[in-house]
């Protein structure tokens, strides 16, 4: 009988989990598709206002340089920023960050970090190293203007000579089911040596001087402002597929309880007929 | 010899065409693109945008952005852009209330900044739908 009684509180509990993880599988779904569209609309833009930039980066030689362009100091410290998600419950997501993260870590001792997202502030901390700011990263659709705080931090550290490089530890999404960590190097702004043609830009108008700031600071912010939108698309794309996951496994645990449960019924009700109907046997013998 | 020519905005990619000729408001006022253009890069101003393809006309309400020209490739990065007969006016009117609403209250430098953001594109927009209009 108390077996009965606990199998019960199981079978409930299970179905509660599983309405749980349910609701926050329509969440994510919900807020994935925002995002997703976000992230496929502004991938052209980026890539675009990359290749402008690259190509303008030698230019840097001559008396027109701006401190933005140039190549990485080996010897200076890095600025490394993490992108992860504030919550947790998004499946290998934020393991996959924190190895990369390690890993990076081993290969280069001089580091000041940077983290945009609770769930990765514990494993930074860990590093013992220099964190130079640390950022909430919200669980709507991040808004444009969050990447100006971050972008004056990156130049405080950036055009003062305390870093070399930045940095950006991110989620890529690369499909629903596929999101992997990527580390891609935003500042200094370097020409790809792969490709051969070079800036072709005769005419600058008003002038390259005035173009070239406008021009970067609107790179750097796009850019992170991408690396955002591919975080959050990845959070909830991940979510969505570990919640799922969650609730069809709920499920599967309340079939197997409920087995056992009517097995354990059936067993009972078949003890009470044997206990109704043997003494009436005795008596007719 | 065409033009290949391309207006990408944050959030979508507005036109994407061969024409025959852009004209263009920049810093250093209005400038048109012809096929064998010289590469150039410019910073575009908030106006309309023209673009000619044979006998057609389209036009365009850009807010500002940043123009390459390299090798009859154009392309144009703006902040936000949309073709002037999908500009719905009572819709921008509406938003140009509002923004100029928050710009009088006094709000936190933040929101100042936005809805004057939003005040500029729908001054733009305005301006352009009603040139458009008044021509046809």
């Amino acid at each position: 009988m108390a077996n009965l009684l606990s199998l019960k509180r199981r079978i409930r509990a299970a179905n509660n989990v599983s309405k749980t993880t349910r609701a926050m599988q329509m969440i994510a779904t919900s807020k994935l598709k925002k995002a997703q569209d976000m992230t496929l609309a502004v991938r052209p833009y980026v890539e675009k206002l990359t290749a402008i930039s690259q190509s303008l980066s030698d230019k840097s030689n001559k008396e027109n340089t701006h401190k933005y362009l140039g190549h990485p100091e080996a010897i200076a410290p890095t600025l490394f920023i993490v992108i992860s998600p504030d919550k947790g419950l998004c499946g290998g997501l934020i393991v996959a960050l924190t190895r990369e993260l390690i890993a990076f870590d081993s290969n280069n001792e001089k580091n000041v970090y940077m983290t945009i997202g609770k769930r990765i502030e514990g494993a930074v901390a860990s590093l013992q190293k220099n964190v130079a700011a640390s950022f909430k990263f919200g669980t709507t659709l991040p808004p444009y203007d969050v990447v100006f705080p971050i972008v004056n931090i990156i130049d405080d550290h950036f055009l003062n000579g305390r870093v070399g490089s930045v940095k950006i530890l991110s989620t890529q999404f690369l499909s629903v089911f596929s999101q992997k960590p990527k580390i891609t190097s935003v500042l200094p702004i370097e020409f790809p040596n792969d490709k051969l043609e070079k800036s072709s830009f005769a005419l600058f108008e008003p002038s390259l001087e005035i173009l070239l700031p406008n021009l970067l600071k609107h790179y750097l912010e796009m850019t992170i402002y991408q690396h955002l939108l591919e975080s959050f698309a990845s959070e909830q794309a991940s979510r969505m597929i570990a919640m799922q996951n969650a609730t069809d496994n709920a499920h599967e645990i309340v079939e197997d309880l409920m087995l056992e449960y009517n097995k354990g019924r059936q067993e009972k009700i078949t003890n009470e007929i044997l206990d109704i109907a043997s003494p009436s046997f005795i008596q007719y013998e | 010899m065409n033009l290949t020519f391309e207006i990408l905005t944050p959030l979508t990619t507005v036109f994407k065409d061969e024409v025959d000729e852009i004209v263009v408001p920049t810093v250093n006022g209005e400038i048109t693109i012809l096929p064998n253009h010289i590469n150039l890069l410019t910073q575009v101003f908030p106006g309309e945008l023209i673009v000619k393809k044979g006998s057609n006309i389209h036009s365009l309400a850009v807010t500002g952005g940043f123009m390459e020209v390299s090798k009859n490739r154009v392309s144009i990065l703006a902040d936000y852009a949309i073709k002037t007969q999908d500009i719905e006016i009572a819709k921008v009117e509406e938003a140009k209330k509002r923004a100029e609403k928050i710009m009088q209250e006094k709000t936190s430098e933040k929101d100042f900044k936005i809805a004057q953001g939003e005040l500029l594109k729908a001054i733009i927009e305005l301006k352009v739908a009603g040139k458009r209009r008044r021509r046809s």
